[in-house]
């Protein structure tokens, strides 16, 4: 029915390429498992966003993470023990769905990739899963925090690697709950990821034993919180809760700390990278308590490790770098148990893999909806920073059954 | 009521802060017949220009009140004389279209040469913490951004009424032709009040360092609000630009408080009707629109 | 200095065409065109291919507003967006064919912006656009607001691209491209017929002077609203298409940046040259698409430059400029003969 040399030059151009490989491949003679591969080379897409707002996040040097992971997977099992070359491609999806769907049916079908990693921002993050169900072929995200990744939009072929905002609020306001913050006020950003975290956070409060007296939605985006923090100090209660992201956040934060309420109540933050630290300072954002999925100062393990990304980029590691590195990692040695880059075999290896490494503490990739399940971290700010980027004191380590819960129920896997 | 005050109090604060923004978009479009989309730019380069004397030069928010709406005038007199310039003379959508190129080009220069998750800048000694006069209480500094703005329109405002200067440029807002046809080269001063346009925006850029998160986007929504302001007030109208920059810090404040769901939209809603019942806005002069 | 003040009117102006309306090079320029369009996703990947083509169309009903009735929208991402949301719905819940879904969703635009061009055609100028604009936020505020339906910013995931269970093209952006840029060039060959119709005389009359036409005893705001209409349906029918082939419809398309992004695109194709909005966007998409794996990071820069540029050295955009030295040449020509 359907007859692929109509396509032409694509057609030409993968045959020859093919062909050529084969050729390539004939020639060595101790390729390891590289008979079974595709192309004789596996290519790992980086699909991320390199200039907009998650740039510093992950971005660029979200590569330098997924090098490393080659690197140290090479030396750990030899140059050419999955393949002859280990490829890394990326493309920049400037926060764009519809680039990021392009880019990935490209990097797919073209590029050749094998699993595309990170992608944040959730239109793009669940764009990117469509098309990986559609190709068959692998996907780890990492950068967005939507459960519809291990929900409603869950599939064979995507994984998501570090968090979730199920996980934030079970972390942040199950915690300060318990450890005595019981009266809440939140503030949230009136679009969907603002909505979920209220919900999930008010959950977990009263799940907790707290209560919140007040949710307050604030238009998105905004740079005027003046009225809101004016609420939210109604009634008296022991925290407020921002659910802002990004540079609302940072607006939130910066007008919180000139209201009334800074220094008598709480702010928990339901959404914050280390990035978001380090742009605002320090000292602006003292005290602060909010889930971390990785730290790169949490203990010597991971020192390690973010001292050799220092030396290659210069700045200390995010989670999301960690997380590529994590995901690159074990996708190598996953095609290396398989002994094919066959997708289906290669999720064959991966589902209800167990994994202690750089990243990953008591992780699991759960079978049932792909989320990978890990310890993560009750933070708080520090008030002053020992050295740049050391900002935060992990307070309690979150059990991954305690942050992760059950698996999404709206999962159907297809 | 001690909360509707709070509320008219907070709505009055972002007001004014609105109003000196607006300013200089309503200055530049009164004088020139140019809608500089780059305003939004131009404001968010006052506030990364101050945070980057703060954090590189040690200069404070004082003198950055100073010294960056005098290097954005700088900035504005380079770009009217290099770009704007050429296309005064064509439909006003051209030097739209081209400000909105220069904005792509201010914010990707600022993306590329100071990142994306923003810079830090700290309240000035002396305007933190809040008055609080029975339960009604707002932050020093909010009450100084508002002053600071009142004083800044007010003195704008006189100096267009009582000095010569002023009346040229007000004569030559009004009607062009006629004051040509009295031997006063209007020509002449297209460029300096351009470049004060822009280092309006400016200074409300290093007001907002303080309270805002200074990013390269910051200027890419508010402009959109700008707009709304002018055009309530009717374009062209610098009298206009300052009560409806009030007015949509005082709709929004009670939006937000009562209608937080539709607080985002309530701005258009007062743009659209305003521009539906009075097209050319509050205080335009019907031949703009 | 006198000029600066006035603020004369000279948009680059449709113009009637020098070739003879059934003469040979006209019919050449005709088919080369088609061969593009047929071959473009053998050199460009067809995914981005079917952009080019649905950016073509937007930034063309754009122009059929600024370029022959004279009104910049700065809102024309409502009805491209609105569409692309509209078209998404019907083909998620009712299962059909995604050409029907995609005419759905123009038809939605089309409702949609009756209202709005009612009341927005009365502007001219700059207030037209900031109307248009204030009208296009409330859309993207209603989007953002009704989750259940668009799914808030995770957007509308997953739209099926069914096509009377013909595999290759619901499975296959290569054949998708072909059913795809069928649809796109009916709304091309719409716009043209519009514009040599009697109806886009009228149109022209009334962007050159009102007044006059007014004079004459046409509705001046009668027929503005109508294309106004026509306008939106062509942004919902070139947006429906981009839903489909994308799989998902986001609050991205309903974003006053992508109303910018469709001017920039009409702009350097060419103001009132109908065709220069295809020319616009065959080089932002692939520009967009080229950039985005170079591992260059500034890419507002070279956009935001070459805009710059164009208005300031190439007003008539990319179309406008090729025409007026193909006008030269046949005019240089003619006279050459009589001579």
């Amino acid at each position: 029915m359907r007859s692929r040399t109509v396509q032409g030059s694509v057609a030409i151009a993968a045959t020859a390429s093919l062909a050529l490989a084969a050729c390539g491949g004939a020639g060595g003679p101790q390729s390891g498992g590289s008979s079974k591969l595709t192309d004789d080379k596996v290519v790992i897409g980086l699909l991320n966003d390199q200039s907009g707002v998650y740039k510093d996040l992950s971005g660029p040097n979200s590569k330098t993470a997924i090098e490393l992971a080659i690197e140290d997977y090479k030396a750990k099992y030899g140059d050419k023990a999955v393949a002859n070359t280990i490829e890394v491609v990326t493309a920049d999806h400037q926060n764009k769905a519809d680039i990021a769907n392009s880019k990935a049916q490209e990097m797919y079908d073209r590029q050749k990739a094998d699993i595309i990693l990170d992608v944040p921002n959730s239109a793009a993050a669940l764009a990117v899963a469509t098309q990986a169900k559609n190709k068959k072929k692998l996907y780890i995200n990492i950068g967005a925090g939507t459960t519809a990744l291990t929900g409603a939009s869950c599939n064979r072929y995507t994984f998501h690697w570090a968090y979730n905002t199920a996980v934030l609020a079970r972390g942040t306001a199950g915690t300060i709950t318990k450890e005595g913050g019981t009266s809440w006020n939140i503030v949230y950003p009136d679009y969907a990821f603002g909505q979920d975290m209220n919900k999930s956070f008010t959950k977990e409060v009263t799940g907790a034993g707290g209560s919140v007296g007040e949710s307050i939605a604030s238009p998105f985006p905004s740079d005027n919180f003046a009225t809101f923090i004016t609420k939210a100090g109604e009634g008296n209660p022991k925290v407020v809760g921002s659910m802002h992201a990004g540079g609302d956040l940072i607006n939130f934060v910066k007008q919180f700390n000139q209201s009334p309420l800074k220094g008598k109540v709480q702010l928990a933050v339901g959404l914050m990278f280390i990035t978001d630290i380090h742009s605002l300072g320090v000292d602006q954002f003292a005290g602060t308590q909010f889930t971390d999925a990785w730290y790169w100062n949490f203990d010597e393990q991971n020192k390690k490790w973010a001292d050799r990304f220092k030396q290659k980029t210069n700045t200390r590691p995010s989670f999301a770098h960690a997380a590529n590195y994590s995901a690159a990692m074990n996708y190598l040695e996953a095609v290396q148990t398989a002994g094919t880059d066959d997708a289906d075999k290669v999720v064959g290896t991966l589902e209800g893999k167990k994994i202690n490494d750089v990243f990953l503490r008591n992780g699991e990739i759960r079978k049932a909806d792909h989320a990978v399940t890990h310890d993560v971290y009750l933070a708080k700010v520090k008030s002053s920073a020992p050295e740049e980027w050391d900002y935060e004191q992990i307070v309690k380590t979150i059990p991954a059954a305690e942050a992760y819960g059950e698996a999404n129920p709206a999962c159907s896997m297809s | 009521m001690s909360e509707f005050i709070q509320y008219t109090l907070q709505g009055l604060a972002a007001g004014g802060f609105y109003a000196l923004s607006a300013l200089g978009l309503a200055v530049i479009f009164g004088v020139l017949g140019v809608v500089n989309f780059s305003h939004g730019a131009c404001y968010m380069l006052g506030a990364v220009i101050s945070a980057v004397l703060l954090a590189e030069l040690h200069v404070g928010f004082w003198v950055a009140l100073l010294v960056v709406p005098i290097l954005m005038y700088g900035f504005g007199v380079l770009m009217e004389r290099l770009l704007v310039r050429w296309l005064l003379a064509l439909d006003p959508l051209y030097n739209f279209l081209l400000t909105f190129g220069l904005t792509l080009i201010l914010v990707e220069a600022v993306k590329q040469r100071y990142g994306v998750s923003g810079l830090p800048y700290e309240i000035p000694a002396g305007l933190g913490g809040q008055v609080t006069i029975g339960s009604v209480n707002l932050s020093v500094y909010a009450i100084f951004a508002c002053v600071f703005s009142v004083v800044v329109c007010v003195g704008v405002g006189l100096a267009l009424t009582r000095t010569r200067i002023g009346m040229i440029v007000r004569a030559a807002t009004e009607a062009p032709e006629r004051t040509r046809a009295l031997g006063i080269n209007v020509g002449r001063w297209v460029t300096p009040v351009f470049g004060f346009g822009i280092a309006l925006a400016g200074l409300a850029g290093v007001l907002a360092a303080p309270t805002r998160a200074i990013t390269a986007e910051m200027g890419s929504n508010f402009i959109i609000v700008l707009f709304a302001v002018v055009v309530i007030g009717g374009l062209g109208s610098i009298l206009g630009a300052v009560v409806a920059g009030f007015l949509v810090g005082l709709v929004e404040a009670y939006g937000i408080a009562y209608a937080p769901t539709y607080a985002q939209i309530v701005i258009f809603v007062l743009m659209a009707l305003v521009v539906l019942v009075r097209p050319s806005g509050l205080f335009g002069r019907e031949e703009i629109a | 200095m006198s000029e600066q003040m006035t603020g004369k009117v000279d948009v680059d102006l449709a113009q009637p065409s020098v070739l003879s309306r059934r003469g040979p090079l006209r019919y050449v320029m005709l088919l080369g065109g088609l061969a593009v369009a047929v071959l473009l996703p053998y050199w460009i990947y067809p995914p981005v291919a079917m952009d080019i083509l649905c950016w073509g169309l937007f930034a063309i009903s754009v122009d059929l507003l600024l370029g022959f009735t004279g009104l910049l929208s700065f809102g024309h991402a409502a009805f491209w967006g609105g569409s692309a949301y509209c078209t998404g719905l019907i083909a998620t819940h009712w299962g059909v064919p995604f050409p029907v879904a995609v005419l759905g969703g123009a038809v939605f635009s089309m409702v949609i912006a009756w209202p709005i061009g009612y009341l927005s055609v009365r502007r001219t100028g700059i207030y037209f656009a900031m109307v248009t604009l204030a009208f296009a936020q409330m859309l993207y505020f209603i989007a953002n607001q009704a989750r259940a339906l668009t799914g808030g910013e995770n957007g509308l995931q997953g739209i099926p691209k069914s096509f009377f269970a013909i595999e290759p093209v619901e499975t296959d952006s290569f054949y998708f491209y072909y059913v795809g840029a069928a649809l796109i060039l009916l709304g091309v060959l719409l716009a043209w017929r519009v514009v040599n119709s009697p109806f886009g005389r009228v149109l022209t009359a009334v962007r050159d002077n009102p007044a006059r036409a007014r004079a004459l005893g046409y509705d001046v705001e009668r027929y503005k609203i109508k294309a106004f209409v026509i306008s939106a349906g062509l942004a919902g029918l070139a947006g429906g298409v981009f839903a489909i082939s994308h799989q998902f419809a986001s609050l991205q398309e309903l974003m006053w940046t992508t109303s910018g992004k469709v001017v920039l695109v009409t702009v350097l194709g060419g103001i009132g040259t109908l065709w220069g909005g295809l020319a616009g966007a065959g080089v932002v998409v692939s520009l967009e698409d080229y950039l985005a794996s170079s591992g260059f990071e500034g890419i507002g820069l070279i956009t935001g430059t070459i805009f710059v540029l164009i208005v300031l050295l190439f007003r008539h955009g990319i179309w406008g400029t090729g025409r007026n030295v193909l006008r030269r040449y046949v005019l240089d020509r003619r006279r050459r003969t009589r001579d």
